[in-house]
């Protein structure tokens, strides 16, 4: 532990070299602004700038670099509060309650929430890798195919949670997901499946594009249909800040998030994504006003916010610890550390501590300067809403292609975001929420891929699902809230879902 | 101006005005070049056709960059390479994979979207060896007490690879047909790092992978190396036996090379050529190779498309073993 503080502060040494500073501050502009832009997400900014850092030493390419990855997710919230769009495929959730909030008048507020809530969750994962990243990192490897089944059956039974329409809607839009991601090259016989000989299909549908369309563009394109009065919002500075009793409402989730968020962050695969949809749904399952959930939450976006951030950081552990890339995201600074010679792993702490403590420091002076960055910013953010419209979506549409084409640099993608667009608008105006269709859309390959590679691995036997401890867990508590659903339904309980389905029904 | 100096000068300008035409067709390049790269960013492609693309620009005196076409396994990228026009400023860095689609699509029934006949080899830049790796659980500790352990139970080792008719699937394939009677359970990834990952958490026994993605699980002695698929001892590994110091004739290298598309001109891909040898053979190229842990594994023309020929034969005989699954 002492050994820790002293490497640590051998690290800051490093860190607060000016020069280092520099690029940490380098790295989290180009990540709010990245994390800002509509489409364009951590990967595509990473994979733009990484033969830029060529030219610099390993511990700047990796700060550089790390500072544009958690400095994206904290420009993420940005646009799905202000606009409904997804920054990146992880703020999706925050599009919901967000927008529902800035539609309050209350924008300055949800972004100093994420704000705050990414700082938070932020520094609370670089303290866990800081003290716990070796012993965990083994412990991430146990997560194999079965757990991640089991994971994911959780993450499922969690769509129903979702969404705050009726829970037939939900499930339709659910299953819309799973079957959308069910595109794509199969993992396991090479068949392609639904792909209309689109080589462009082989990975399946992006869930950005598709996330982009059916929330952005879907609202975009409804705007016009809309009672437009050429009112803009124009908060005053007092109404930027959340009040005392939002910071109560925030408080809690920020903390389940932080930890949810890591322990997520640093299994090893694309789980990442699914830790603000899981989050999300906690909080709704844990808040005693459940039903404020879509309209405007606090916790809806306290929870989702902080779990990105600290998933972020938790992808650094198996990173770091054990050289094993968490994502695609992680595999471009394992590569971006190669070129200089220095390969992640076991070894990176005895053989390149400068690199390896200067990185994990330069991290909490980039959480500190991100908040210092971005607070200001929300009352400049907020003002884009004072744009009319007419200028105003024109552009929000120009970058959404832009973006989208940049991912994969594939213009497949941007037709998929287009048509999406037109059905996002069809799903708002029958009342559909879009967000259960994401989430099935990210599940589904992953599900289907680890499901089948469980049954490889035990030759065709269900067992493996209850017979390894932490995939036995995960299975118990679905198996648990199953249980509770359908106790409560033979109860003829009219919980708040079906209370809602009432009332919605009475509407139309 | 008098006369004598007016046909002086009309005769000079025509000439630069000749010359100067005679010189655009000699001196291609005369504008950006891009290589099209068929992988992500951050893998074994990138980090190899990046150096050589540095120092192309520096022979050439005109930006050459990298456009990546990542997607299905590098088959978009090869069939936008193939799509290009054949005029020598669209190139592609590809691998092993490229040996493959035709003969997968033959086996779906497919019409093949790329052939090996739509590329002409203009270098191979780097061969890295793949080793056979068991993690430390398995008490393997030669590849033959192995071999005889898996013989007794059929169909019951796990190996993983980073995906189905995939470089790191393949080599398994051949393994099995060399020993024979040998029968391992085939776990598919999305990519060698999750291949790597499941054999590390022991969900999968065994892992083909290159030398340079394994060595430093290797050295850490989480994975232990049983056998390297090459003509000679890695000097990285030279405590690991070759396969034919073990009495299987096998070899097999996940290698980068470069391509150009079907009809681009002869006098343009023999400049390509010896630019890319010149390339291949700088300190700087040779720095950034080693970096990533690989050794420059330069061949030209002749011999990669030598070698190419055998390797595609190799792949094809795999991927028919392997069958259409399911």
């Amino acid at each position: 532990m002492e050994s820790t503080l002293v490497s640590l502060l051998h690290g800051f040494s490093v860190a607060f070299e000016p020069i280092n500073l520099w690029y940490a501050f380098i790295g989290c502009l180009i990540g709010t602004l990245v994390g800002v832009l509509p489409g364009i997400g951590p990967l595509s900014g990473i994979s733009i700038l990484l033969p830029i850092t060529f030219g610099l030493n390993a511990t700047q390419a990796v700060i550089m670099l790390a500072g544009i990855y958690y400095g994206s997710q904290y420009g993420g919230s940005t646009t799905s509060i202000l606009m409904r769009i997804p920054g990146e495929a992880s703020s999706v959730m925050t599009c919901v309650d967000g927008y529902a909030m800035a539609q309050r008048g209350r924008a300055g507020s949800a972004l100093c929430i994420a704000a705050v809530g990414s700082f938070i969750a932020g520094t609370f994962g670089i303290v866990m890798l800081t003290v716990v990243a070796p012993p965990l990192a083994t412990l991430a490897l146990k997560f194999g195919p079965p757990e991640y089944t089991a994971l994911l059956t959780l993450g499922l039974i969690f769509l129903a949670y979702m969404s705050s329409s009726s829970l037939i809607r939900t499930l339709l839009m659910a299953c819309t997901g799973l079957m959308l991601g069910m595109i794509g090259i199969d993992n396991m016989t090479g068949h392609f499946r639904y792909s209309f000989d689109l080589v462009e299909l082989g990975d399946g549908i992006g869930i950005v594009p598709v996330a982009v369309g059916l929330f952005g563009l879907g609202e975009i394109l409804s705007t016009p249909s809309k009672n437009v009065t050429g009112k803009v919002m124009a908060p005053k500075l007092r109404e930027l800040l959340p009040t005392t009793q939002e910071w109560r409402e925030a408080a809690m989730p920020i903390a389940r998030g932080s930890v949810l968020g890591f322990i997520i962050g640093i299994i090893p695969g694309s789980a990442h994504i699914i830790s603000s949809f899981l989050s999300y749904a906690l909080e709704k399952k844990l808040s005693k006003h459940p039903e404020q959930f879509g309209h405007g939450a606090v916790a809806g976006v306290a929870g989702p916010e902080s779990a990105n951030n600290s998933a972020s950081t938790g992808a650094f552990v198996p990173m770091l610890a054990l050289g094993i890339p968490t994502g695609p995201i992680t595999a471009v600074l394992i590569g971006a550390l190669m070129v200089h010679g220095v390969s992640a792993g076991p070894q990176l702490v005895t053989e390149h501590p400068d690199v390896f403590w200067g990185f994990v420091a330069s991290m909490y002076v980039g959480n500190l300067m991100l908040l210092l960055l971005n607070l200001p910013l929300v009352g400049m953010f907020v003002s884009v809403l004072r744009i009319p419209y007419a200028y105003l979506y024109p552009l929000i549409i120009m970058f959404c292609i832009i973006g989208v084409y940049e991912v994969s640099h594939s213009i497949v993608d941007v037709w998929i975001m287009l048509i999406m667009g037109v059905f996002g608008y069809g799903l708002r105006k029958f009342g559909f929420d879009p967000a259960p269709l994401v989430l099935g859309l990210v599940i589904a390959p992953l599900f289907e891929q680890s499901l089948r590679q469980s049954l490889i691995m035990s030759n065709g036997d269900y067992l493996i699902f209850f017979s390894r401890p932490i995939a036995l867990g995960l299975m118990l508590v679905c198996i648990a809230l199953l249980a509770m659903s359908a106790l409560s339904f033979f109860l003829k309980r009219n919980d708040w879902r079906t209370k809602l389905a009432v009332a919605e029904a009475g509407e139309t | 101006m008098d006369r004598r100096s007016f046909v002086i000068g009309t005769t000079a300008s025509a000439a630069a005005l000749a010359t100067g035409s005679a010189f655009a067709q000699e001196t291609y390049p005369t504008r950006t070049i891009t290589i099209i790269n068929a992988f992500p960013p951050g893998g074994v492609n990138d980090l190899v056709t990046r150096p050589v693309a540095a120092s192309l620009e520096q022979i050439f005196k005109h930006p050459v960059v990298v456009d990546t076409k990542a997607g299905a396994g590098g088959q978009i990228g090869a069939q936008v390479a193939s799509a290009a026009k054949p005029d020598g400023y669209s190139l592609l860095s590809h691998n092993n994979g490229i040996s493959g689609y035709a003969e997968v699509d033959k086996l779906f029934g497919r019409a093949p979207k790329t052939t090996r006949a739509d590329f002409i080899p203009l270098a191979r830049l780097v061969a890295d060896p793949v080793v056979v790796l068991v993690n430390d659980q398995q008490p393997y500790k030669t590849l033959k007490e192995f071999v005889d352990d898996a013989k007794k139970k059929p169909d019951t080792i796990v190996y993983s690879s980073g995906g189905l008719y995939g470089a790191t699937h393949i080599p398994v394939v051949l393994f099995e047909k060399a020993v024979g009677g040998l029968k391992l359970r085939h776990l598919p990834t999305n990519g060698g790092g999750p291949a790597i990952t499941s054999v590390l958490g022991n969900n999968a026994q065994l892992t083909v992978q290159t030398v340079s993605a394994s060595l430093s699980h290797v050295k850490s002695g989480k994975l232990r190396a049983l056998a390297i698929l090459a003509d000679q001892r890695s000097k990285a590994l030279p405590d690991v036996p070759t396969m034919k110091e073990l009495g299987y004739d096998l070899e097999y290298y996940l290698w980068v090379g470069l391509f150009a598309p079907k009809g681009t001109p002869a006098n343009i891909v023999s400049t390509l050529v010896d630019a890319i040898g010149k390339a291949a053979n700088t300190d700087q190229f040779k720095t950034a190779i080693t970096n990533i842990g690989l050794d420059v594994g330069y061949q030209n023309a002749a011999d990669f498309a030598k070698f190419w020929e055998i390797d595609a034969k190799r792949s094809d005989e795999a991927v028919l073993a392997i069958g259409k699954q399911g």
